[in-house]
């Protein structure tokens, strides 16, 4: 203790005796600048003194001071919070980056070089990603009961049941769901100028139709039902002889319901020249999809919401019958001229990767989102009331959305820094409007503000759902003790039945 | 097509200490605790196993993986082992820190 004491102090000398040496205005700088022995006394430092640069060593120092940044050094002491908004991004599983790395290195070809190995490789690797059958056997595990499997290797278009060939990669879900809306639209606008979706789908739908009703197309945006789900009857009504296209999330992004979508797909399918497409972004890898059974004819995939790389999405576009749309890159004709521009490799392969183990790992992943759901909110029914879950209860698992009563949203969301979540409108979360998703749902707007979602995935585990337990537990009691609402609610009085206008 | 010779068991202890090992190299909390539980699963699922086609089939792919295991778990602790929350009381703090 004394002799690390006493080294600190020689170090504050030591420092101060250099900063003087160079603010001193010395014409010419030598490698080694001497001071004299009267700067080399020992000072010792007042109890009051405070300064950043006041270090005691590690053992690990040598008695140096290394000013090199140390990046552990820094994070260490910093935690980082819980992530638990696995529907806005997904980590990269390590697997997938491990099969990228290639193609970030060496392996720099262009996959549409015809003429040189270096395209020839990517250009494989690429169309492995749409659809590998190498026959690999894996393991799998279903549910708690791990048995063993035999599995191909299969990859995106094996994920849903597809032909490689109607696989167009594309940059994400945005961009190809603006392809299918507005391609299918389009081309066919000379004869049907009618699109029916909902209410409740993800931003980038609702901001593709808005964009087609400016170019005078009619659209109907369908309401769903107190649970999110779409009234099938009022689908099969809402389709005119001029219909093009009905667009149906399969998962929705905030409250994790699951629509109808083999129903769906049998209703459109009965409507010749109306085609089905579907948003699932949140759905693939995570629930069995298969577009033959299900009748779809257009699907929007993302890379970075299963488990694979951000900048990276497909569409299925089925050919047989055909799906025919209006590109709307112009270029080189790659991607069967529907999406111009040199495909990504390294992040084609990642997808493909990413798809490939979202095959394998679908059945177990289930089990660990439900099983953690399910922990969370028997945690947080026993401790806290008035807590309502949003949308259907036999959604997707993995996307838990909850509205707490009395509390505010965004002041949960400030007072929960060690948790990584956003709350319902996560889209727009720049924007403090109630999610127009749970409005649609027939959410009351003050349950609208109030709401969190909560997203597990692969890798979460069950400590990190105790330490959210305790931790909104703890804050939410807080919030409510600083309510007035919430003090009138003990008291019993109904906050519906008074009139506010009066005072 | 002569049948498959299957792995001993001593090979398959070995392989599933290796990848326990390798899975514990993750400086990631969520990807080392992901690996590790997986692995066990994996290999206690196979632990009543006798058909032996079933069992080289397993081999080659567990001796796969543990190839991409082990050099996915270098590149983590290259650019990752940030701490979380929940293993904050976990963190070692060296002597003369603080
Ligand atoms: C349902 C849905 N569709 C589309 C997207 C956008 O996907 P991407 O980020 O790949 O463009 C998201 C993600 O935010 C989503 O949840």
């Amino acid at each position: 203790m004394l002799s690390t004491l006493r080294r600190s102090t020689l170090y504050v000398a030591k420092r101060r005796a250099l900063a003087r040496a160079t603010t001193s205005s010395v014409p010419r700088r030598t490698l080694v600048q001497p001071s004299g022995a009267d700067r080399a006394s020992i000072v010792d430092v007042p109890s009051t003194y405070q300064d950043d640069n006041l270090f005691s060593p590690r053992p690990d120092m040598l008695g140096f001071k290394l000013e090199a940044p140390r990046r552990e050094g820094i994070l260490k002491d910093k935690a980082r919070p819980i992530y638990l908004d696995m529907q806005a991004t997904t980590p990269v599983d390590p697997r997938v980056l491990d099969a990228m790395l290639p193609y970030m290195t060496d392996q720099y070809g262009n996959p549409h070089s015809r003429t040189h190995a270096y395209g020839w490789e990517a250009d494989k690797a690429v169309e492995e990603a749409r659809k590998a059958r190498r026959t690999r056997l894996l393991c799998g595990m279903r549910s708690q009961y791990t048995f063993f499997f035999l599995f191909f290797e299969q990859n995106i278009a094996d994920l849903i049941g597809a032909d490689p060939k109607d696989i167009v990669f594309t940059s994400g879900a945005t961009e190809s769901n603006n392809m299918s809306i507005k391609g299918v639209a389009r081309f066919n606008k000379e004869k049907k100028r009618h699109i029916i979706t909902t209410q409740t789908e993800h931003k980038c739908v609702l901001d593709s139709c808005r964009k087609l009703q400016e170019e005078d197309f009619d659209v109907t945006y369908l309401g769903v039902q107190q649970n999110g789900v779409l009234d099938l009857q009022e689908l099969e009504a809402a389709i005119r002889p001029d219909t093009s296209l009905v667009s149906v999330m399969s998962v929705n992004n905030e409250t994790g319901v699951i629509q109808p979508i083999k129903e769906i797909g049998a209703i459109v399918r009965k409507h010749r020249g109306v085609y089905f497409h579907t948003d699932a972004a949140q759905a693939v890898g995570k629930i069995p999809l298969d577009v033959n059974e299900m009748n779809i004819d257009l699907m929007s995939i993302s890379g970075h919401k299963i488990y694979g790389p951000k900048g990276i999405g497909a569409a299925y576009v089925r050919r047989r019958p055909r799906v025919r749309l209006e590109p709307i890159l112009s270029g080189g004709g790659q991607e069967r001229g529907l999406r111009s521009g040199t495909l990504p490799a390294a992040l084609a392969v990642g997808m493909g990767e990413a798809a490939r183990i979202a095959k394998i790992e679908m059945a177990r992943d289930h089990a660990t989102v439900q099983r953690l759901a399910q922990h969370l909110i028997d945690g947080l029914e026993s401790r806290i009331d008035h807590v309502v879950r949003n949308g259907d209860v036999n959604g997707y698992p993995g996307c838990v959305n909850l509205s707490f009563a009395y509390v505010e949203g965004e002041s949960l969301l400030m007072a929960l820094k060690d948790i990584a979540l956003s709350s319902g409108s996560a889209c727009t979360s720049a924007s403090l409007e109630p999610s127009y998703v749970l409005r649609a749902l027939g959410a009351a707007e003050d349950m609208a503000h109030s709401s969190l979602r909560f997203g597990f995935g692969r890798f979460t585990t069950e400590a990190e759902v105790d330490f959210v337990v305790e931790k909104l537990v703890a804050t939410v009691q807080k919030l409510r003790d600083m309510s007035p609402l919430w003090e009138m609610v003990q008291e019993g009085i109904d906050i519906n039945a008074i009139d506010w206008a009066q005072h | 097509m002569s049948p498959p010779v299957p792995p001993s068991r001593k090979t398959l202890l070995h392989l599933y200490a290796a990848t326990l090992r390798a899975s514990r190299g993750f400086s990631s909390y969520n990807f080392r605790n992901y690996f590790l539980a997986r692995t066990k699963d994996a290999f206690r699922g196979i632990q009543n196993e006798s058909d032996p086609a079933k069992l080289s089939s397993f081999y080659h792919a567990a001796v796969e993986e543990l190839a991409v295991l082990k050099r996915s778990a270098i590149v983590n602790s290259l650019y990752g082992g940030w701490k979380l929350v929940v293993e904050k009381d976990k963190i070692e703090r060296t002597r003369g820190v603080n």
